[in-house]
């Protein structure tokens, strides 16, 4: 009976308030979502039930969950896809509320999410779509936009990190990419936006064991101080590139544990059954 | 003198038809397929000759006895046509001379309009021939209405009540428009037209390899250029383009000797000039005729000589290319007329075995523009590329009607066509017909139409058709017609580009896949520069 030993060991955070003052021993507040609850436009089907996150500067999260548990529509609903409607709750990210703002603001306040399955789209240049991208951020922060021959030096040591060869940018975004081609474009994409806070959804599905590496590589040297990242992944083999600080169980709409790696080791051993065997144990350690 | 009125006289008997050289009754009764054969020039004048003489074939043609063979090959249904005459306001024929035969007021009025200029001295001979050949095909034809199923979607009942004059655009008054209709940088091979005439002084023709001939009817080489000119239209042109042979007063010829190559490509920039008070009607022809195995690049631009679009007139183009064996045509055609204009063109095409044609359009200008692309595979591995675009802004009719016969083994054939509209006052049309007949065998064959409607009441007619009787073909086709993705759209915002802006990339982007095959980059810039003018005026951004 190893496992609730170690689990007591896992650094839990009850509420929002308390997860703000750890917050504030380390970094600044970055996002901070309350009692998120979303549903489907269309279909008025609930999806998250009260969602409580916060994230801080320097640090990575990981968000576990089956299946439908509502992992994807969170990292949606926080970009702004119209696909949702928020029915409750908050979010703030760098002091600003996120429901204020259309999409494209929050993107140029520093918000990415590389998605899950990145559409096509013809007839569009890699580099264009790029410039395009990077300029309404430069102009968004004040600076100057690039022109197009600046620009290629700000993307090349990118692709050099990424191993992608530079033939691509003159191809249509996404268009005939493979399922992994299409997620290094995206790290592509926010390497050369240089986001605040990255949503990774999924980024690990479609990699072989190479791209694997060299994306979270790219993610690792994206890190910085002042940054942080927010991974939504099925396995743990990703968060073996990219470590983090922080784990969160998703169930039915609500984050239902939040811990170290632990919570990941007890994932990978045990599958979700052992969470719900944890929890029934130790009913103190559930956060919602 | 077209062969359905011909064919009508003949067989009915008339006083007319009794003068006809016996030579030419023998080809008559072989049918239409007369004029792919190519009658000795001989005969034709003959005929021509004794037509001439005949007052009485002109009022046999009156009467109607002649109609129903013309009408038919046409495709202009006279059970359901109405009479023109209610159409049409009355236009009193003004010295009566020719009008008086013709059924259809407004072609009586351009006949009575153009006869002084027809008969100028300066006319060279083939051009009068055609002129007469087309003036005879015209007196029993009517133009088209919507009762016309070719017609059903596309209403030029507005360029039938017009009453066109001759244009009227001052010596040189192009030449300030040149510079800022280049296709490249650099130095380009370019054939100015100005309502119809080939413009010496602004083409620049030199340097071409030996025996290409490229320019006005006037000084091409006669032998090759009787036996072409005016042999497609009558067969596979509409009504217009009998009205585009009646007036054409030059015809640019471009003539390749049997393995002849033109590398650079060849500009051929058509200019049209409108008038103040009334409309103007400028009819420019092309021919082109390759030998086997000779290569040519054309691109023909059409805009308007006054940059404010305000001028009204009509454009009524006819293309005839003739491809021997092995040779290829790639063919650049772009419509930037004026929004006030109407733009008609025919592009006729016969293609050897081993051929190569290659059609890339857009279609952006006028208030009503309308291609009819009709192309005849005329021997075995004959290959047929298009490509077409059409940008539909307010008030804006684009009709595309293709038709593409395969007759022999082994063709291959790829349509792609593309359609915008804009607004909601904007309308597209598409008939893509392709028919694959039974020698025609080993077949491959694509066809794809996708249209995307930007604007709520906005309508396209997309009627994208294989025929097929061969049975062992490779043949696909498909329609779509959608308002840009959702998720494309959502795919920009959240990278910080805003909807307005992924709007207007998305729509261009749509474009961009018909464009990109010109490959001249300033050609490239002046059309994204006319779609966005497009896009915002109709508010579709």
């Amino acid at each position: 009976m190893q496992l609730p030993a170690r689990l007591q060991q896992v650094r839990v955070a009850r509420t929002a308030q308390k997860r703000r003052l750890i917050c504030q021993a380390g970094g600044k507040v970055m996002l901070e979502v309350s009692d998120l609850q979303a549903k489907v436009a269309d279909t008025d089907k609930a999806i998250l039930k009260g969602v409580n996150l916060t994230i801080c500067e320097g640090e990575s999260h990981a968000i576990m969950g089956q299946n439908g548990s509502g992992k994807s529509t969170l990292s949606r609903v926080l970009v702004g896809d119209p696909q949702y409607e928020v029915t409750g709750g908050s979010a703030r990210f760098q002091g600003q509320d996120l429901f204020d703002l259309e999409p494209e603001e929050r993107a140029r306040l520093g918000l990415f999410l590389s998605f899950q399955s990145p559409i096509a789209i013809p007839g569009v240049s890699n580099i264009d779509f790029l410039r395009l991208a990077y300029n309404s951020r430069q102009k968004a922060l004040g600076k100057p936009e690039v022109e197009p021959l600046q620009f290629y030096g700000h993307v090349m040591p990118k692709l050099d990190t990424l191993h992608i060869d530079p033939s691509w940018l003159d191809r249509s975004v996404n268009e005939g990419f493979s399922g992994g081609e299409r997620k290094r474009n995206e790290v592509l994409q926010l390497a050369v936006l240089e986001a605040d806070l990255a949503i990774l959804d999924e980024i690990d599905s479609g990699l072989d064991i190479d791209a694997l590496r060299d994306v979270a590589t790219a993610v690792n040297g994206l890190k910085r101080g002042n940054t942080a990242t927010l991974m939504v992944t099925h396995y743990k083999r990703l968060l073996n590139y990219i470590h983090p600080t922080h784990v969160h169980v998703m169930r039915a709409g609500q984050i239902i544990l939040s811990g170290g790696i632990e919570v990941a080791d007890v994932l990978e051993n045990e599958g979700y059954e052992g969470i719900t065997n944890l929890l029934k144990k130790e009913p103190a350690l559930q956060t919602t | 003198m077209s062969l359905a009125c011909k064919a009508g006289c003949l067989h009915s008997k008339s006083p007319g038809s009794a003068q006809l050289p016996t030579r030419r009754s023998f080809f008559l009764a072989k049918g239409f397929r007369l004029k792919e054969r190519a009658a000795p020039r001989e005969a034709r004048q003959t005929y021509l000759a004794a037509a001439r003489r005949s007052s009485a074939h002109r009022t046999y043609c009156q009467s109607g006895g002649g109609t129903s063979v013309s009408a038919r090959e046409q495709g202009v249904e006279q059970a359901d046509a109405p009479p023109s005459e209610s159409a049409a306001p009355p236009v009193l024929p003004q010295n009566g001379a020719v009008s008086a035969a013709v059924r259809d007021s407004w072609v009586g009025h351009l006949l009575d309009t153009w006869a002084d200029i027809n008969a100028s001295p300066d006319t060279p001979e083939l051009l009068q021939e055609l002129h007469e050949e087309c003036g005879a095909a015209l007196q029993s034809a009517r133009m088209p209405n919507t009762r016309v199923e070719s017609f059903r979607f596309t209403d030029v009942s507005s360029i039938i009540k017009s009453q066109p004059q001759v244009p009227e655009a001052a010596e040189g008054a192009a030449r300030g428009m040149l510079s800022s209709h280049m296709l490249r940088e650099d130095h380009e091979l370019r054939a100015v037209i100005v309502d119809g005439c080939l413009d010496q002084g602004l083409s620049n023709l030199s340097g071409l390899p030996d025996g290409v001939y490229i320019g006005s009817i006037r000084d091409a080489p006669e032998e090759v250029v009787a036996m072409r000119l005016g042999a497609q239209a009558t067969t596979k042109g509409t009504p217009f383009t009998q009205v585009n042979g009646a007036l054409a007063q030059d015809v640019v010829c471009i003539v390749l000797p049997p393995g002849a190559e033109v590398t650079q490509p060849l500009h051929l920039l058509h200019i049209a000039s409108g008038r103040e008070q009334s409309v103007s009607l400028n009819s420019p022809r092309l021919l082109i005729i390759l030998g086997r195995d000779a290569h040519l690049q054309i691109l023909e631009e059409f805009c308007p000589l006054d940059s404010n679009q305000r001028e009204c007139y009509l454009t009524n183009a006819t293309a005839e290319f003739e491809l021997a064996e092995a040779s290829s045509l790639q063919h650049g055609y772009v419509n930037l007329e004026s929004i006030a204009a109407w733009h008609v063109k025919s592009t006729l095409v016969n293609q050897a075995a081993r051929s190569h044609y290659a059609l890339t359009e857009a279609n952006l200008g006028g208030r009503i523009s309308r291609h009819d692309v009709v192309i005849s595979q005329m021997g075995p591995e004959t290959e047929t590329t298009m490509r077409n675009l059409q940008v539909c802004g307010e008030r804006q009719v684009h009709d595309l009607h293709s038709s593409l016969r395969l007759d022999h083994p082994s063709g291959r054939a790829q349509q792609l066509h593309k359609c915008i509209v804009a607004s909601s006052t904007g309308r597209g049309v598409f008939d893509g017909n392709v028919q694959v007949n039974q020698k025609a065998q080993q077949t491959d064959a694509a066809q794809l139409s996708r249209n995307l409607l930007l604007a709520a009441k906005g309508a396209v007619f997309a009627r994208p058709n294989l025929q097929i009787i061969a049975d062992d073909v490779s043949c696909t086709h498909g329609c779509t017609v959608s308002d840009l993705e959702e998720d494309q759209l959502f795919y920009f915002t959240t990278r910080g580009i805003g909807a307005e802006q992924a709007r207007k990339i998305l729509v261009y982007s749509f474009g961009k896949e018909i464009t990109q095959g010109f490959r001249y980059p300033k050609l490239e810039a002046r059309l994204e520069v006319a779609v966005n003018d497009l896009l915002s005026n109709a508010g579709a951004l």
